[in-house]
């Protein structure tokens, strides 16, 4: 449990981390460490060279401007959890964000890191997904802005270039009345989702005018449930509508086999937490 | 494990069935495969590296082309071992004309073992098909440049 040796930094600017970052050999950036360092210390990763986020003032923060929040990519996952900001203006984030791991994990992760690492099975991706998240990164000289549905490509796979960072996450706020929940069936061991279901829902005149649902843990990526999504809007807000529409939850998707959880498995898992987050996102909007 | 799947090539079968068993094709389309050097009829050293999330390893062993049967189908048989633990795969490709060219259909067991295995149990799976996906969109790449 002890890595190999490697070069350490601790920049306290955004510019000087993507300098290092693009002038050093082998070179590994460290935000929470919640996955990089075990990693390390098992001897499955073996940077030359570790660039530690952790000092960067400009990075942390949580904020709210014109409709939407910005998390600068430190934001622990802690911090997102008990954001006044965020309970506010999207509780489901925060929901999102306190079911993550344990109260160790949660003190250290970010959603930065958790974020450029996309585990299929993370937690953050399905309320990123639901959301319509925006996440914005930055390489020498240059940033960009990608939605969450063309940042996360594959396992552990992401739209993030070589040489660059994520600076920060963006989500809308919520427009009033919106209901929204997080339904994860957890891998006990680990807290990792088998089926982990954010959504969102408003109702008007008995009717769903909007829907948005975000999976994680299920397949080999997060993804939004667009088939659940069209089967939701413009129906009536029944018990029925619901549970007829989480039955295309795993639609279209090769789920994800493991000791733990096989395939068929988890696919019946994902459309029963989507009828929960569903049932809990309905009875909270108004 | 098993896996399986299928891939469509913009090519002939003929040219499909070439382009498999090119070991330049193969080794350009194997993700973080660093060549193939012949070893015998058939038979080829491979090194390959592997890079996914923050795991880094790299692997050295065997690839093997088996039971031949043109232009319809070979047996396509991988090892690789490193510090990190050892892959096996064995998989029966499969070629069959359709309307846009020659649909490959793979079906095959995939056994990984070693430290990667008894620490990242959960990733295996995923990462595993992630890698044979990868592998046949990168020869669908291939085909397209050449057709």
């Amino acid at each position: 449990m002890i890595p190999q040796s490697f070069e350490y930094s601790a920049p306290e600017s955004v510019s000087e981390a993507l300098r290092l970052l693009g002038s050093v050999e082998n070179s590994r950036v460290l935000a929470g460490g919640q996955s990089l360092i075990p990693m390390m210390k098992l001897r499955l990763s073996g940077p030359a060279h570790v660039i530690d986020l952790g000092r960067i003032a400009e990075l942390h923060y949580i904020a709210q401007t014109n409709g939407s929040v910005r998390l600068g990519a430190m934001s622990t996952h802690n911090q997102v959890a008990v954001s006044e900001t965020l309970r506010r203006s999207c509780p489901l984030l925060a929901e999102v964000a306190g079911r993550i791991g344990d109260p160790q994990v949660r003190n250290l992760g970010t959603i930065g890191g958790s974020t450029a690492h996309a585990d299929p099975a993370a937690d953050y991706p399905a309320a990123l997904q639901a959301l319509r998240a925006q996440i914005r990164l930055v390489g020498a000289g240059q940033e960009r802005t990608v939605s969450a549905e063309d940042f996360f490509l594959d396992a552990f796979t992401t739209a993030l270039g070589e040489g660059e960072i994520v600076y920060e996450v963006i989500v809308p706020a919520d427009a009033p009345g919106l209901g929204s929940a997080y339904v994860k069936l957890q891998q006990p061991a680990s807290g990792f989702a088998v089926a982990g279901v954010a959504a969102q829902v408003a109702v008007s005149g008995g009717q769903i005018s909007t829907a948005r649902v975000g999976i994680t843990g299920v397949g080999a990526k997060s993804y939004v449930a667009q088939a659940v999504e069209n089967a939701l809007v413009g129906r009536p807000a029944t018990a029925a509508t619901l549970a007829q529409a989480s039955r295309l939850a795993a639609q279209g998707v090769e789920a994800l086999n493991d000791l733990y959880a096989q395939a068929d498995y988890r696919t019946h898992m994902a459309q029963v937490a989507t009828r929960r987050a569903l049932q809990q996102a309905l009875a909270l909007a108004k | 494990m098993k896996v399986r799947g299928e891939q469509t090539l913009p090519l002939e079968p003929a040219s499909a069935w070439e382009l498999l068993l090119n070991t330049d094709a193969l080794a350009r389309a194997m993700p973080g495969c660093e060549g193939l050097t012949p070893l015998g009829p058939d038979e080829y050293e491979m090194k390959m590296k592997i890079a996914v999330a923050s795991i880094q390893g790299l692997f050295a062993g065997k690839v093997r082309i088996a039971d031949r049967n043109p232009p319809d189908s070979y047996r396509l048989h991988i090892e690789g071992q490193g510090k990190l633990g050892f892959v096996r795969g064995s998989g029966l490709l499969s070629l069959s004309p359709d309307a846009t060219g020659t649909r490959i259909t793979y079906e095959g067991e995939v056994q990984v073992g070693g430290l990667i295995a008894s620490v990242g149990e959960r990733m295996l799976d995923v990462t595993t098909k992630m890698m044979i996906g990868r592998f046949f969109n990168n020869l669908a790449q291939q085909a397209h440049e050449q057709s």
